[in-house]
């Protein structure tokens, strides 16, 4: 109260003076109009006295002489005089004109006064209003004012909500992370079905979830149908069924680093969480119904750049993308149906975070930083890449071990992990890695993945038909161009 | 410190204060031609009343000078443009004043708070 007080006070001062000014140029106004009707008014006599001075040829005056005295003299000329124009000029003329000067001059006398009376009214209306400002803050009588503290105005008033920046470790949006999860359930309860046993007790949604495999199932095939063409190159390495591929995989992998497939279907369990796997595992089980070639194709060549581009960028998700992707591509090779829905999420930049989302207990945490991981494995990368092929898979194991961790709490989250595996085990003959903890078979699939280090979520499901291909370098496929042979195969055979 | 700030204070305010005259002083100084801008309008204009059977003085000193009215007419003429260009250039010259008084009250702020800082921390020292 004190303060609003003070601010009153000087509220009030400021009235006041402002009250004050304008009386001040008020009455300064008056005074001028008051100057200025004098000399009208002189004007006006002089007027009368030219207009009858010409009337006779001399008056006999009393003319002044000095300021004491007066002398008896005799006006004659009457009808001559001079006049003051102005500046100093002087002008001989006749009483009529004389007359006329004076008139000129009265017309601007007139405006003078007209403007200056204006210009008084103008402020005696201001100085009223100052004047009920006064009476109204300092008597609160019939007067109320309305006042609204608008305070610091922090959301300075602008149109519509201000715009904020999303922050880097900030939650994905919910929505999209929602429809993730869905996807994931979907998969996982797909995955449940087939498997004859639903860990998760999403059961009510399965129903929806069948109509939704099979909206997906149909637009895969028309994706297969329309890519066909395209992927006839890729079939050659990849024709074999999604069984033999795996087999393929496991048979492979071993070769090239010592290390198996294996360790992949063990991470199978974590992949659930991250959905991003799920396109490319939809489509690899379509293969293996139905036209098993058609997705390679696309897979290779995201891998192919960025391995050429030797940049790192992604590299653990991608790693570990594809891993999982393994995984579920394991896992829905044996069994049918799943949903591509994340193809379509992917239209942004963006959406790749939202991708790399960890389901822990439930939730959804954004993925710390996709960049980090990377950079580890960025270091390990470049050390790697042609000289210590040993050091480079260390340091994946760690960085494995680290997703591996994450893996397992969405896969606890998620109840769906080992169990899982195990039923897909079969089909894949790394099924005896998953005995072993998490760690070990991450190790294991570090090396066989670090070639693919840069495969995107959709290029998931090549991950097999690289590693067959590196098993077999040379042969390369005609898809795998040159960039292929990259660092990381060099180490792999320096490695061997 | 505290006492640079403050020398460095007044030789601004003394400059500003200068300049302030200054501004004053054109400002009085275009006011004044204003005036005479006036004057010799309705002079003109009143020239425009007679005709050549008028003779025109022009006060020189304390004699009064015969002058032919268009001669006269024109010098007035001549006299009022002078006046414009005058009021023309005082203008400009009040612009630039004004900006530069402006720099020259940002500086003063700024070294005003400078000052109390300086004045502040002295005293937080003592």
């Amino acid at each position: 109260m004190a303060e609003k007080g003070k601010m009153d006070l000087e509220h009030l001062g400021g009235v006041v003076r402002l009250r004050e000014e304008h009386e001040k140029v008020v009455k300064d106004c008056e005074s001028r109009i008051q100057h200025w009707k004098k000399v009208s008014g002189d004007y006006e006599a002089l007027k009368d006295r030219l207009e009858t001075l010409p009337d006779q040829l001399s008056y006999d005056i009393m003319v002044p002489f000095g300021p004491l005295a007066f002398m008896p003299g005799k006006l004659v000329h009457t009808n001559e005089v001079t006049v003051l124009l102005g500046d100093n000029w002087f002008s001989k003329c006749s009483a009529k004109q004389a007359q006329k000067i004076v008139d000129h001059r009265m017309s601007y006398v007139t405006s003078e006064i007209d403007d200056l009376s204006k210009t008084m009214k103008n402020f005696e209306a201001r100085v009223g209003l100052a004047k009920d400002l006064e009476t109204m803050s300092t008597t609160k009588g019939e007067y109320v004012e309305i006042r609204e503290d608008t305070g610091n105005s922090d959301t300075a008033a602008t149109k519509g909500k201000q715009r904020v920046a999303h922050k880097p470790n900030s939650k994905p949006k919910l929505d999209a992370v929602l429809d993730l999860e869905e996807e994931d359930e979907e998969n996982e309860e797909n995955e449940e079905n087939r498997n004859g046993g639903s860990i998760k007790g999403i059961m009510s949604k399965e129903e929806l979830w069948a109509r939704l495999d099979e909206l997906e199932k149909l637009e895969e095939l028309q994706d297969e149908r329309d890519r066909l063409p395209d992927n006839a190159d890729i079939n050659g390495e990849d024709t074999s069924s999604s069984s033999s591929e795996e087999e393929k995989e496991g048979d492979a992998a071993p070769p090239v680093n010592g290390l198996s497939l294996k360790p992949s279907w063990s991470s199978v369990p974590h992949s659930k969480a991250p959905p991003s796997g799920d396109i490319k595992e939809d489509d690899e089980e379509e293969e293996g119904s139905c036209l098993p070639t058609i997705y390679f194709s696309h897979t290779v060549e995201p891998k192919k750049v960025r391995i050429n581009t030797g940049k790192n960028t992604t590299l653990k998700f991608s790693e570990r993308k594809e891993q999982k992707e393994h995984s579920k591509r394991k896992k829905k090779n044996g069994h049918n149906g799943h949903s591509h829905h994340e193809l379509h999420k992917i239209t942004t930049p963006a959406d790749i975070y939202r991708l790399f989302v960890d389901v822990k207990n439930g939730e959804p945490i954004p993925r710390k930083s996709i960049l980090k991981s990377r950079s580890r494995e960025n270091s390990v990368c470049s050390d790697t890449s042609e000289s210590s092929a040993a050091d480079f898979e260390e340091r994946r194991m760690i960085g494995r071990s680290f997703s591996h961790d994450e893996a397992t709490h969405s896969d606890t989250s998620d109840g769906i992990t080992e169990e899982d595996s195990p039923t897909t085990v079969p089909l894949h003959p790394a099924s005896r890695f998953e005995a072993f903890s998490g760690t070990v078979v991450e190790k294991d699939p570090m090396p066989s993945a670090v070639p693919h280090l840069t495969i995107a979520p959709p290029a998931l499901p090549t991950i097999l038909e690289r590693k067959q291909e590196e098993v077999t370098p040379d042969v390369a496929p005609p898809q795998q161009p040159p960039k292929r042979v990259s660092k990381f195969k060099a180490a792999r055979l320096q490695h061997k | 410190m505290a006492e640079a700030i403050q020398k460095k204070l007044k030789a601004e305010v003394e400059k500003y204060s200068q300049m302030q005259k200054d501004v004053s002083k054109s400002m009085a100084s275009r006011q004044k031609l204003e005036t005479q801008l006036t004057e010799n309008n309705i002079v003109k204009e009143e020239m425009d009343l007679l005709d050549s059977t008028n003779t025109v003085y022009k006060l020189i000193g304390p004699v009064l000078v015969k002058q032919d009215l268009d001669e006269a007419k024109a010098t007035v003429a001549k006299r009022l443009e002078y006046i414009n260009g005058e009021i023309q250039r005082y203008e400009t010259l009040l612009k630039d004043m004004e900006k530069k008084s402006d720099q020259h009250r940002e500086v003063l702020s700024s070294l005003q708070q400078e000052f109390q800082k300086a004045q502040g921390l002295a005293v937080g020292k003592v």
